[in-house]
């Protein structure tokens, strides 16, 4: 007996779950704006759908937020696909950061070799929860955090200890609270606008959001035809067999981490790097690397998908900034946590997508009826999978 | 006296992180990991401070300040619990991802906070000010602030710390000495030999999550009065060190007591750095108290790593239970 | 009032695709120890799950006391004075033995826990019972025999009269076994009703007044003890048929591929021995079966063979080389092949499709993998290739998922792919576990083909007919011993029952551990 399951309903139910998701999130959203303020709320939902669209200006701020909202999205989504939960993009951002624009002010160096040096602090900074986790068993969720506040106070510390990094440096200003303007630091770490500033009449865009998707195609790639990509997806989905077939799954953990930090030190360095922004030395935890949660979720951690996700993420971003002042924008980081909690059981959602689509029900969990499986002995599994 | 003020400072600290991570400890020895933490404190403490601001604004804080502040740290908790069965919904009966349903309210906490603040203060008025009745002033209990021990426990008096120590007493006898404690843990541990002898594994989580949910509103509260700067939609991760502190108290009521006053006493020394004569100044650094900053952190994670091998998690946290399975 | 203080009538209870109980009867007198017996898969431990609460039946009915009573969870079957000891303790480990005992059961005042009183109760019983407990111990401190204790204490407390035992020596010494007898003894004394399940036969001659014995789901028949022997149980347990032997031409083994020398393997917590100073050695073109029921060791010894599990002492050699210490894939370059008895645990990942899967153990070698990108093309063609030789049914071919796969054609997947990794030694667990007549007939010829071809190959299956049928050599493995070789063709099934429930064929009136 066998059952019909095409490649198209798999994709569907993803998509299925990921637009209920959004829908959903939209729809408290718009509650929200009712509540508030109810003449107005109409407007705000509307604004917040189209304005991304209006004029070129708009999109291009649409692209530029979603540069590194790609590169955090694929960050996490690595994670994802190897089996772990990387919720310390935001430290590796901005270690990237921080590396990103050493190599560029303080060495001088070129924006792809400052790019380049993004990736690799990032890559640093995600190793270190991989490698606690490996070789001490320390959960990495609380590895990340902490590291995401280290990351920080340290960065901020770095900084202000190299004077060729702080604003002031360069005799514009004396605030001394931010990195300096790069076109004044260094013209070319300076990402390259290749002209799409007059096309779009707009000083945001460059080549960066390029980068970002060619390097999430790179990452489809690495994920789908390589032998890494096939050893490291079969450590997430499934550590036993992973291990039955001989791989060394405490090595892939901290190859993971690496990956997924440098892709988010890669997110940190395409922002910072295109001169429009300059980083200021606040005690906060950048939230570009949060939102790559949301991406992430929304795209199944599928690479390709991440860019549509972290796409429509920037661009609901730009709808509610152009709330203001009427509407705080906040509203959208509300929307976008509703979408992630929903996301958080859309494994839920899209099982109920199926069973509507597919004749018979196919649970994730279960064996299938023909298996005439006898019930196993039950055994207090651990957590991590101790030996057999 | 400065040590006096650093105690005393450490404790209205340590508050808030003992009593949040109280809370971890019951969502995880009932089985459920509460990432959520962070997002339960700030929606209790909205919901608290709105309440004081309302109370300050009708003029009749003053009379009965404390009796006002009780009904705010039960409106902290309240809500604390509300905001937690949304976790404990998405966990216990969809059996989704606890971390990610837990970062999603993490993420929504503060911009919910933000929106309602926005609407109810008016545009640009973030901040919620605690009024400053709230604090018990050491004068009106008769006591002077003349030396260390006066200075630690009356000089930043709030209506919490008290509770909080209260809490921590009824945490250890409902934990250790009561039936539906040992039911609790036994959920966290081993659900099917719970389950096997008719305890409901589903309740007790949906307790255990409740009652994470109640102290971490009311942790919330703690923090933004030990802030001083009234509530700003955030606990600059607070919830996140409450988990440290967890884990580093080995989910234990005692030892939590410990790590959090170990961990305050951190974040404390940083703003004092520089009035502390025998302290490094770290000045061959710029803005060396930076150093200061990342120690709490730091400590965290080195105590994590040589405390690894002892530290002994709830054996089913995080794993949905599915009864069905035999 | 009716002479029997539990019956169970007519139970019926099916699971999907298998008739776990099929119009099964039980009668347990009132102050008798009545044992349960049979293979595995002969339903003993259902039918307890149903006496228990833990299942539902389709059909049948249970009465207490000739009144018919209706038990929907282990709370109903522990009103009724039920009680259960499970092969798999359902113990709390951090807790301590009282709060393990009192736990669902508590004293209380006010919710406070009035535990002065349970401990004053718990120890009247254990001194009554003689069951040496510590209460205050914590149960992952204790062994496994004291842990076996808290278990009967648990039931005592709650003041249980029916006692079920599920295979309760399994985990014990032969002190504690013996300790466990006499309790039994003491408390059908007292008037307590004993149900005990269990595949060794020597235990049911020492302790049991009558036996109930269930082949594959049926009812066989129910015998008194003083009327039986270890022969007659043995012959019911397995029973008489003739043998479908497959068709296979006459072995013809060349060098010794695979030697173990005293392999034991003792787990830590328990001191028990899950493996015991085990022996043996397989040649190219043979088959070497292992029979014996589950729990006896087959599986630890094949995961340390497989470099899953390290052996706390002993040796394994491989052709020339010492294999103890290599890693698993060493082990799989050199030639072992392994079809796992979790097939959805360990043989496969369900995620990914057929070709990927096909792949699992050889994606890395330059036929699938250049310069690090995969050769689609060599996997299809592989997979075409697997496919049309094995007659694996999957609808999409090669892009099949595999999680949409039937269990025969995982199975036939797994073994298409052991197979073609052309390897010295297969070992294959339990691989026609859950498939249909034609499936198992099918790879029952596979593993006769790979012998023909010249490998050694090795079976572990819980099947005594399956490895009568295939085997050339007969391993019997209890308690993580070999007790026995046959071989395959003098096999006897009831002499080889007699070895895998523990006795021996000559010593059926002494009681032989």
């Amino acid at each position: 007996m066998k059952r019909r399951r095409t490649f198209n309903s798999s994709l569907l139910t993803t998509i299925l779950s990921a637009v209920g998701a959004i829908i959903i999130g939209l729809f408290i959203g718009y509650l929200l704006l009712l509540i508030t303020k109810p003449d107005r709320a109409w407007w705000g939902l509307q604004r917040i759908l189209t304005i991304g669209f209006s004029d070129p200006n708009k999109f291009a701020k649409v692209l530029y937020q979603a540069m590194p909202l790609i590169c955090t999205g694929l960050s996490v989504a690595f994670a994802f696909k190897t089996g772990l939960f990387n919720i310390g993009a935001t430290g590796q951002y901005t270690v990237g950061t921080f590396f990103g624009l050493f190599a560029g002010i303080q060495w001088q160096l070129p924006w792809y070799l400052a790019l380049i040096a993004a990736m690799i602090g990032g890559a640093i900074w995600g190793a270190i929860p991989g490698i606690c986790k490996a070789l001490f068993n320390v959960n990495e969720v609380i590895t990340s955090i902490m590291f995401n506040w280290i990351a920080v106070f340290a960065v901020n510390m770095a900084f202000l200890n190299f004077p060729m990094l702080v604003v002031d440096f360069w005799g514009k200003s004396s605030i001394g609270d931010r990195t300096p303007v790069l076109a004044d630091a260094n013209a070319s770490a300076v990402l390259p606008k290749l002209g799409l500033d007059e096309l779009m009449n707009s000083s945001l865009v460059n080549i960066g959001i390029f980068l970002a998707i060619i390097v999430a195609v790179i990452i489809w790639v690495l994920l789908q035809k390589t032998t890494f990509g096939y050893e490291i997806k079969a450590c997430g989905y499934n550590r036993d067999a992973s291990q039955y077939a001989g791989i060394n799954a405490k090595r892939n953990i901290i190859y993971s981490f690496m990956i997924s930090g440098a892709l988010a030190g890669l997110g940190g360095g395409l922002y910072y790097l295109s001169g429009t922004g300059q980083y200021t030395f606040l005690k906060v935890l950048l939230p570009a690397g949060f939102n790559g949660i949301p991406v992430a979720l929304l795209a199944n951690s599928h690479p390709i998908g991440v860019i549509v996700s972290a796409l429509f993420i920037s661009y609901i971003q730009v709808g509610g900034d152009a709330l203001q002042p009427r509407f705080v924008r906040e509203n959208i980081d509300i929307i976008i946590g509703v979408i992630i909690y929903v996301s958080a059981f859309a494994l839920v959602l899209k099982l109920w997508f199926e069973k509507l689509f597919v004749k018979r029900s196919m649970s994730a969990v279960s064996l299938r009826d023909d298996d005439a499986e006898l019930p196993p002995p039950d055994e207090p599994k651990g957590k991590d999978g101790d030996n057999v | 006296m400065i040590i006096g003020d650093i105690l005393s400072a450490t404790l209205i600290f340590a508050v808030p992180l003992m009593l949040v991570a109280l809370g971890g400890m019951f969502s995880e020895r009932s089985g459920v990991v509460n990432i959520a933490l962070e997002g339960i404190m700030i929606v209790g403490a909205l919901a608290a401070s709105l309440f004081l601001r309302y109370v300050d604004d009708l003029g009749i804080g003053k009379d009965h300040a404390q009796l006002y502040m009780l009904a705010a740290v039960g409106i902290a908790g309240i809500v604390g619990i509300l905001y937690s069965q949304l976790l404990a919904f998405a966990s216990i009966k969809l059996k989704s991802n606890q971390v990610i349903s837990g970062t999603a309210l993490n993420m929504l906490a503060p911009a919910l906070a933000v929106v309602v603040t926005w609407n109810i203060q008016g545009t640009a008025q973030t901040t919620i000010l605690i009024p400053n009745w709230v604090r018990i002033a050491p004068e009106s209990l008769g006591i002077a602030t003349d030396n260390i021990f006066t200075t630690f426990l009356f000089k930043s008096l709030f209506l919490t710390t008290p509770i909080a120590f209260v809490i921590l007493i009824l945490s250890i006898v409902f934990l250790y000495y009561t039936k539906t404690g040992l039911r609790l843990r036994a959920c966290g541990e081993h659900p099917q030999a719970a389950d096997s002898v008719g305890v409901n594994v589903y309740r007790m989580r949906y307790l255990g999550v409740g009652i994470s949910g109640f102290l971490a509103g009311i942790g919330g509260l703690a923090y933004t009065l030990a802030a001083g700067s009234g509530f700003t939609s955030t606990v600059a991760g607070y919830g996140f060190l409450a988990l440290a502190v967890m884990i580093f108290g080995n989910w234990k009521p005692v030892n939590i007591l410990l790590a959090s006053f170990f961990f305050a006493f951190f974040r404390i020394i940083s703003f004092y750095s520089n009035s502390i004569s025998f302290l490094p100044k770290f000045d061959t650094l710029v803005s060396g108290e930076y150093i200061y900053l990342i120690m709490p952190y730091l400590v965290t994670m080195i105590v994590l790593v040589l405390t690894s091998k002892r530290s002994r998690a709830p054996k089913a946290e995080g794993i949905p239970y599915d009864k069905g399975r035999r | 009032m009716s002479e029997y203080i539990i019956e169970m009538v007519g139970i019926r209870k099916v699971f999907p695709g298998v008739i776990a109980n099929d119009n099964i009867t039980l009668q347990l007198k009132k102050g008798e120890i009545h044992a349960l017996l049979g293979e595995n898969g002969a339903g003993k431990s259902t039918l307890m799950g149903v006496l228990f609460g833990m299942y539902q039946p389709e059909a049948g009915e249970i009465r207490k006391d000739g009144k018919p009573v209706r038990i929907h969870n282990p709370n109903d079957a522990n009103n009724l004075g039920i009680g259960m000891v499970h092969q798999h303790f359902k113990l709390v480990e951090v807790f301590s033995v009282m709060d393990n005992i009192m736990l669902g059961a508590e004293d209380t005042h006010l919710g406070i826990l009035q535990k002065n009183k349970v401990r004053d109760k718990v120890l009247r019983l254990s001194e009554k019972y003689k069951l040496k407990v510590d209460l205050d111990a914590v149960i992952e401190d204790i062994s496994v025999g004291m842990q076996q204790r808290v278990e009967i204490l648990k039931m005592l407390y709650r003041d249980n009269d029916i006692l079920i035992f599920d295979e309760p020596t399994a985990v014990l010494t032969p002190q504690e076994i013996e300790e466990l007898m006499q309790t039994m003894r003491n408390f059908a004394n007292e008037g307590k009703s004993i149900l005990f399940i269990t595949h060794k036969l020597n235990e049911i001659m020492a302790v049991a007044d009558r036996c109930t014995v269930l082949r594959k789901g049926k009812y066989i028949g129910t015998v008194d003890i003083k009327d039986a022997s270890a022969d007659s149980l043995a012959e019911m347990m397995v029973g008489r048929k003739v043998n479908f032997k497959v068709d296979k031409k006459p072995c013809n083994p060349k060098d010794t591929i695979l030697r173990v020398n005293n392999l034991s393997l003792t787990t830590a917590a328990s001191g028990k021995h899950k493996l015991h100073n085990v022996s043996f050695n397989v040649r190219a073109g043979e088959i070497v079966g292992i029979a014996g029921i589950e729990g006896n060791g087959q599986s630890e010894l094949v995961y340390v063979l497989t470099g899953m599990l390290k052996p706390t002492s002993g040796t394994i050699t491989f052709g020339e080389h010492d294999i103890t210490k290599y890693s698993i894939r060493e082990r799989n370059d050199m030639g072992i092949a392994h079809i796992p008895e979790d097939r959805h645990r360990y043989g496969l990942v369900l995620d990914y499709n057929l070709a990927e899967n096909l792949i699992l153990k050889s994606y890395y070698t330059s036929q699938f993998n250049q310069h690090g990108f995969l050769r689609f093309l060599e996997m299809e063609t592989h997979a075409q290739k697997l496919i049309e030789g094995f007659d694996i049914r999957a609808g999409e071919g090669g892009d099949t998922p595999a999680r949409s796969m039937s269990g025969g054609n995982q199975q036939k997947a797994i073994i298409a792919r052991e197979v073609s990794l052309s390897p010295k030694l297969l070992i294959a667990v339990q691989p026609t576990r859950g498939l249909d007549v034609g499936a198992i007939e099918y790879i029952q010829k596979q593993l006769i083909a790979a012998r023909d071809a010249g490998r050694a190959v090795l079976l572990v299956s819980l099947e005594l007919e399956e490895i009568m049928n295939v085997s050339d050599r007969i391993l019997v493995m209890y308690e993580g011993k070999i007790v026995a070789e046959v071989e395959g063709e003098h096999a006897v099934r009831q002499e080889l029952g007699l070895y895998m429930a523990g006795a021996t064929p000559n010593d059926m009136s002494q009681e032989v551990v």
